[in-house]
Order: C-alpha cells, then sequence, then structure tokens
C-alpha cells in the first residue's frame, strides 16, 4: 500500500496541468468577488514563513482584507529554525483555535490528518469550484485515503540549478546541459577562484543535490518507494546515486568537509547569487524571491537557472518538485472566509502578487505573463520534464528526515564506498522503526 | 466595637499572633480563642497562593513530564504505554549516549573555565575595585545578554567565510588558522564552549569578588605587618577566604550548563553530525522536531536527575547549617 499518495503514479497528467499552466494567459476577471463574497471575520492562520515570503504573505492577506473589509487576520508563528513542524505541533496540540495551516511536508499532511486535527477540504474545492482552477492532479497531491486535505497555492522546481550569469561570463563557460559539461566546467570556475558548488550542509539543504542525483540515476518510482519504504536504503539504487555526488566531491565540486558542514543554506545562496564566491546552488523557488527582493537582482538578467544536467541513465525526464498548501484545521471556527481565503490564493490577484516575488501559482487563473524570466523557465523545464518527484526529504517522518540528513552530512566528510554502505545502513536502521 | 490587639501572658510579654477580642469577658475569651489564629495557620494562609502556583508551575509538568515518558508518543498520534520502555531504549541509543559525553564535557569544562576565569578577574579587579568598576559592569553585562543574542554575535565571529575570527587570523599572518570552526567534529564543541563562557563569566566574577571584598581589612593588615608579600597575602588569605563566593559560582554555573540550550540551538542546531549535542538539545530534538513527547520526556527526566544529583548535597550543606 502506498503511504502517500501524489499522483505522481500519474507522471503524464500532472506533466499535463504543468503544461497547461504555462499556457495559461486569461484571467476570469471578477472572480475574487465572487469566491469571496461570505469572507468576514477572523481567519487564524498558522503561518511559519518569514524573510520576504512573510512579507509576500502578509501582502496576500492584506489584499484579501481590502476586498473582503470584514475579514480579518490573526497569524501564529510557531517557533522554529528550519523544520518548523516541531513549532506547529506544539501550536495545534497547545488548543490555539487555528483555521488555517501553511503545509509544505505531504509527510506532516498525513500525520495531521490521521489523527483528525485537518479536516477535509472536498466540500471548498466543490463550493468555490477550484477544480476549474487546478486540474485533478494538482486535487490528487493532497489526496489521503479517498479525501482532499489540500489547496496548493504554489509550486516550485527544485532541480533548478542557480548562478549568476556574470559568474559563467567571467570563467567563460556556458550553462551546461550533460554530467559531462557539468563537472567539466568546474577546472575553469577554479581557475578563476570560484568554488564549483555551495553546498550547505549545516542542517538540511545538501540534501537536495542528492535528490535529483537520486531521480537522474534511478528514477521517479524508486525514489517513491523509498519515500513509502518499499524498497530499503541499502538499495543499490541510492549508493549509485550517492557514488555520482562522491564523483561531484573527488573533481573539487565544492569547499572541504567542514566548511560545508558550517554553511548554512542562506550563507550558500550569498555566495553563490549575492558575492560570485560559488558558482551553483541548488535549492527552491524561494532564492528567486531571496535573490529579486533582498540582492535586489534582476532575474534572467543577473542571475538564472538551468535544469539539473542529464546524466545519460535513462531517466533525464524527471525533475524534482515541491509545493506548498493550505489545510484546513479541525478547529477551525471561520470555515467560510478560510474556503475564501483558500480560494482567493488561485485567484489572478493572488498570482499576481506572488508572481511579484518570483513564485509560480498552479492556478489556470494565473496571468503567466507576469512572470519573470526565471519563474517562466522553472515552470517550462518542470513542464518539459515526464515525469516530477515531491521532495523525498520532506515525504519522510520526522525521526527519518532527520537522519537521513545527518547521514548525508557523514557521507560528505567520507564520500568513500566503505562509508556509504555505514551510511545507508544507518539510515535504513531509523528507517526500519519509523513507518 | 472589634478591634485587634495582641494578648499578653502571665509575664506581659507579648504573645505574637494571638488576637482577641477588647473589653471580653471570660466567654467572649472563649470564642475568640476557637477563632484565633496560630503562627501555622497564618504561615499556610500567606504561603497557600505560592504553593497552588508552585504547583501548577512546576510541580503539575513535573508530574506530566513523569507520565510522558512512560507512554510512545509519535507525532500527534494517539499515546501508547510502553511502561519503562523509554528508558531502556534510551540506554541503547547511541545518539543519547553521545549527548550525555557531550553534556559531561560540557558541563565541566565550561564551569571550570568560566568560574576560573570569572575568579580570576576578580582577583585581579579586587586591587583597585574603584578603577575596575566599568570593566566589571562590562563582564557582567554579557551575562545579561539572551544567550540567543549572543548566539547571532557568535556566528559573526565564528562563519567560515567573512567571520571576524577567521578574517584577524588571516589579518596577523595566521591564515593557515583559519578554520571552519563549528563545522568541524573536533573543534565545534570547544567553539561553543568558548562561546559559553563568554556569557557565563559575568556571574563568578561577581560572586567572587562578593566573596573577596568580604574578606576583613584587618587580616590584610595584619599580614602586612607580619611581613607577608602580596602574593602570600593572595594565596593565604584572599583565595581561601574568597572560596564561599567560588562555591556559589560553581553551583550555578554547573546548574546553568547542565540545562544549557540556546547557545548551541543558535550556533549549531546540535550539529555536525550531532557533535554538539547535549541532553538538553537531544530532549528538545525528540520532543520538539521528532515530536516523539515520550521519549524527550524521559531525556528530560535523565537531566532532572542529574541536575539533582548536583543540587540536593548543595541545598542540603546550605539549608543544614542554617539556624
Amino acid at each position: 500500500m502506498q503511504l502517500f499518495d501524489f499522483g505522481f503514479e500519474r507522471p503524464a497528467s500532472l506533466k499535463g496541468l504543468i503544461v497547461g499552466t504555462v499556457a495559461a494567459i486569461g484571467v476570469a476577471a471578477g472572480s475574487t468577488a465572487a469566491l469571496s463574497q461570505d469572507a468576514s471575520g477572523e481567519i487564524v492562520m498558522i503561518n511559519w514563513l518569514g524573510g520576504a515570503q512573510g512579507e509576500m504573505m502578509t501582502k496576500l492577506q492584506d489584499d484579501f482584507v481590502a476586498k473582503n473589509p470584514k475579514a480579518s487576520f490573526r497569524n501564529i508563528v510557531p517557533q522554529a529554525a528550519g523544520d518548523a513542524r516541531g513549532g506547529i505541533r506544539q501550536i495545534i496540540l497547545g488548543g490555539e483555535q487555528a483555521d488555517l495551516l501553511i503545509n509544505t511536508w505531504p509527510a506532516f499532511r498525513k500525520e495531521l490528518a490521521d489523527s483528525g486535527l485537518i479536516i477535509p477540504v472536498d466540500n471548498v474545492w466543490e463550493e468555490q469550484n477550484l477544480g476549474d482552477k487546478l486540474p485533478d492532479a494538482w486535487k490528487n497531491l493532497s489526496v489521503l485515503n479517498g479525501d482532499n486535505y489540500g489547496v496548493t497555492y504554489t509550486f516550485g522546481n527544485r532541480s533548478g540549478i542557480w548562478y549568476q550569469t556574470s559568474t559563467l561570463q567571467n570563467a567563460n563557460i556556458e550553462a551546461p546541459t550533460t554530467w559531462e559539461e557539468f563537472v567539466g566546467g568546474f577546472a575553469a570556475l577554479q581557475a578563476k577562484d570560484i568554488t564549483p558548488m555551495a553546498i550547505p550542509a549545516k542542517v538540511w539543504a545538501h540534501a537536495e543535490w542528492f535528490e535529483s542525483i537520486l531521480i537522474r540515476t534511478a528514477g521517479v518510482e524508486t525514489a517513491t518507494k523509498l519515500a513509502n519504504h518499499e524498497i530499503p536504503w541499502t538499495d543499490p539504487a541510492v549508493k549509485t546515486a550517492l557514488g555520482k555526488w562522491a564523483e561531484l566531491i573527488e573533481a573539487n565540486c565544492c569547499r572541504d568537509p567542514n566548511t560545508m558542514l558550517a554553511t548554512a543554506w542562506d550563507n550558500a545562496v550569498d555566495a553563490s547569487l549575492k558575492t560570485g564566491d560559488a558558482a551553483y546552488v541548488l535549492m527552491g523557488m524561494w532564492l528567486n524571491t531571496r535573490a529579486k527582493v533582498e540582492y535586489g537582482k534582476t532575474p534572467g538578467t543577473d542571475y538564472t537557472i538551468f535544469q539539473f544536467p542529464a546524466m545519460g541513465m535513462g531517466h533525464d525526464n524527471t525533475s524534482m518538485v515541491d509545493a506548498k498548501e493550505f489545510n484546513m484545521l479541525a478547529t477551525a471556527k471561520n470555515l467560510e472566509g478560510s474556503a475564501a481565503f483558500m480560494a482567493y490564493m488561485l485567484s489572478a490577484d493572488a498570482a499576481a502578487i506572488m508572481a511579484d516575488y518570483g513564485l509560480a501559482s498552479p492556478s489556470s487563473d494565473a496571468d503567466t505573463s507576469l512572470y519573470d524570466p526565471v519563474v517562466r523557465k522553472s515552470v517550462e523545464e518542470v513542464a518539459k520534464a515526464e515525469k516530477v518527484q515531491f521532495v523525498l526529504g520532506d515525504l519522510l517522518p520526522g525521526d527519518l528526515g532527520g537522519e537521513y540528513r545527518v547521514q548525508l552530512q557523514k557521507f560528505l566528510t567520507d564520500p568513500s564506498s566503505n562509508n556509504i554502505d555505514q551510511v545507508t545502513a544507518a539510515i535504513e536502521a531509523v528507517a526500519a522503526g519509523a513507518y | 466595637m472589634v478591634s485587634g490587639t495582641l494578648d499578653r501572658n502571665s509575664t506581659g510579654e507579648a504573645l505574637p499572633g494571638r488576637i482577641t477580642q477588647m473589653g471580653g469577658g471570660s466567654h467572649k475569651r472563649a470564642t475568640s480563642r476557637k477563632w484565633a489564629w496560630n503562627d501555622t495557620t497564618a504561615a499556610w494562609i500567606l504561603i497557600t497562593p505560592l504553593l497552588i502556583f508552585f504547583v501548577i508551575s512546576v510541580i503539575y509538568p513535573l508530574f506530566e513530564t513523569f507520565r510522558l515518558s512512560f507512554f510512545d508518543i509519535r507525532g500527534v498520534r494517539a499515546p501508547k504505554y510502553v511502561g519503562f520502555g523509554n528508558y531502556f531504549k534510551l540506554f541503547g541509543d547511541p545518539n543519547f549516549q553521545s549527548a550525555l559525553k557531550a553534556t559531561f564535557l560540557w558541563t565541566f569544562v565550561s564551569t571550570a573555565f568560566s568560574v576560573a576565569i570569572g575568579w580570576g578577574l576578580a582577583l585581579i579587579c579586587s586591587l583597585a575595585p574603584r578603577a575596575t568598576l566599568s570593566f566589571r559592569v562590562m563582564i557582567f553585562a554579557a551575562y545579561g545578554v539572551a544567550e540567543a543574542v549572543s548566539g547571532f554575535m557568535w556566528i559573526g565571529i565564528y562563519r567560515p567565510d567573512v567571520g571576524l575570527l577567521n578574517s584577524l587570523l588571516t589579518t596577523v599572518g595566521l591564515e593557515d588558522w583559519a578554520h571552519p570552526w563549528l563545522g568541524d567534529v573536533k573543534t565545534a564543541i570547544w567553539a561553543l564552549i568558548a562561546a559559553y563562557v563568554w556569557t557565563q563569566v559575568g556571574l563568578p566574577l561577581m560572586t567572587c569578588f562578593a566573596s573577596i571584598q568580604s574578606v576583613p581589612r584587618n587580616l590584610h593588615e595584619a599580614a602586612y605587618i607580619d611581613g607577608a608579600s602580596p602574593m602570600k597575602i593572595l594565596r593565604y588569605i584572599v583565595m581561601p577566604l574568597s572560596l564561599p563566593g567560588v562555591r556559589v559560582a560553581i553551583f550555578i554555573n554547573l546548574l546553568a550548563s547542565l540545562k544549557a540550550f540556546d547557545l548551541i540551538f543558535v550556533l549549531t542546531g546540535g550539529g555536525p553530525i550531532r557533535s554538539t549535542e547535549t541532553i538538553g538539545y537531544f530532549m528538545y530534538r525528540e520532543s520538539m522536531q521528532n515530536f516523539k513527547l515520550g521519549y524527550g520526556a524521559a531525556s528530560t527526566v535523565i537531566l532532572l536527575l542529574a541536575v539533582l544529583v548536583v543540587s540536593i548535597p548543595v541545598i542540603m550543606k546550605r539549608t543544614g547549617e542554617a539556624r
């Protein structure tokens, strides 16, 4: 039995929806007002977004309130560093009467749904006609045991490698399309005293490289089986992926292991997209928000992305993706207001605000002409992929996710095949008791 | 009219706490005795609000922690009773064993350095108390700063790319010594201890300084007249007589170090590869990140026992001496 059901077993339909998202330009004018006509009262949201994304969410809430003057928001911010799930659990179990939760972890959705702490939103989909804006494949992303628990409002390409255009110009190389070109370009970058890859291994972000390598070497199906623990972590597919990553380390892709382990994700992004000390960084679409808003860089001109290079192992048509959704909590009091806000988040106005912050909306109402070149390229790359996989680390149960990242840190300190055996065995030992 | 007054015994001494009614006969006196407050009653009435607060804020959470430690709780799912299962599992968990070792290292090294440096500074400051006032205030201010805030400052010092420490080392020609201090499993805990000692040294400085100041002046004078050198006065008079302040500093620093969390959370998050994970951080990770509340509670009980082992002998000695 599948533990999670994201619709990745139907890759063609997911591809279709993303293609549809890219193609859709028309905007249903006035639809927001119709959707949010009943919104009033206080909407309480568990909101863990910080920085520019937090600013974006405030803007979205303000816009909703401007359209629905009787509505207001109260944000409950969990205490968290890195993974916000612990703080969110504290809030929910602490008795806060919240209406909505921003969620990006499918495993967490299942945990909350199994415990009856979030409620199905099928009626919201019907009453607000969300099916007109989000195809079934998006709906299926948040379906558990036949019930739909979420409304996805943004998605991102997690196999896009970010770089500053000036960095590659300085090294006189082009954005690589194949693994050989990618590794082959390291020497030119190093000659200019540029570290080819910024690896932030302090907490979690180092897993991104492994996950994209895994789906390119073993395919989406293998990654899904791994997420569901239908195959062990000692499977040869995992070892092959780690072996390919070891090739990068042997080619001096990165700083020394201790520096990687001391680097937080934001410092790595600074090194790549701000100072230019490093060339490439692999992370989610919030980098676009950071580079635009915090660094003041111009997307497409100052920086852009290229898709993870083809490895020639039969799975180059794959991409890693992430998404954020709203879940409705069982404690929700303002059901109408919450439903209206969920619907608003799929409106053209909300999509325009998100586009301004460099994020893509899955809604067919989104005016994609507002996307900056990086968002457009990112969405196109995902659309081109025949199969997509949700971020593996976010699919794993809490303690397994933690162990997985710690063991990958150990791998970075010693990428030998002997250590690969130990690392995979250690993850498997925790996985065996985690489901 | 009824008003309160002090009852008196046969010798005319006031009996505090007794309230009688003015002008009452024997019947009235008997009635008043029935309603009279004795010391114990008054004490209970006065202490009750505090006791209620104590039960709600300390005893109940403690009881709940013990209770939770007997359950297997995963995420927000229903708890399952496992008896002492969490405790057995804890002592077989290599991460907990590693956290125990890190906690002992952290606690004893940071306490030793904090107190030694604080005591040393106090001895130096005692040579010129007025001239060193601003210096003492500055050192103590670090103790007053929240550890989380100090943590962010130390991140700026230890950052491998643009950190102050590596920049300084490079500037003075020691670039080979520049190092990702928080990324190396061998140096991370020592880097953390250094930062923690910086935050903690203010308290030993103040307690030791106060203790030194309380050494009677005539002892200094007598030693001086007897021809003792300043070093001998320091060695045989000031240092031994300032030990009460040192003991207090050791006690407080030991307890604080055992429970340390904020600085570790901000600087390393228990990493790299869990090398800086103390029991306090282990408890947080299991309880709040993995949300295995029962398992986390069991580790909390172990930490509580460690704190009690340190504090009970000291408290008993202190209160036992009180009369």
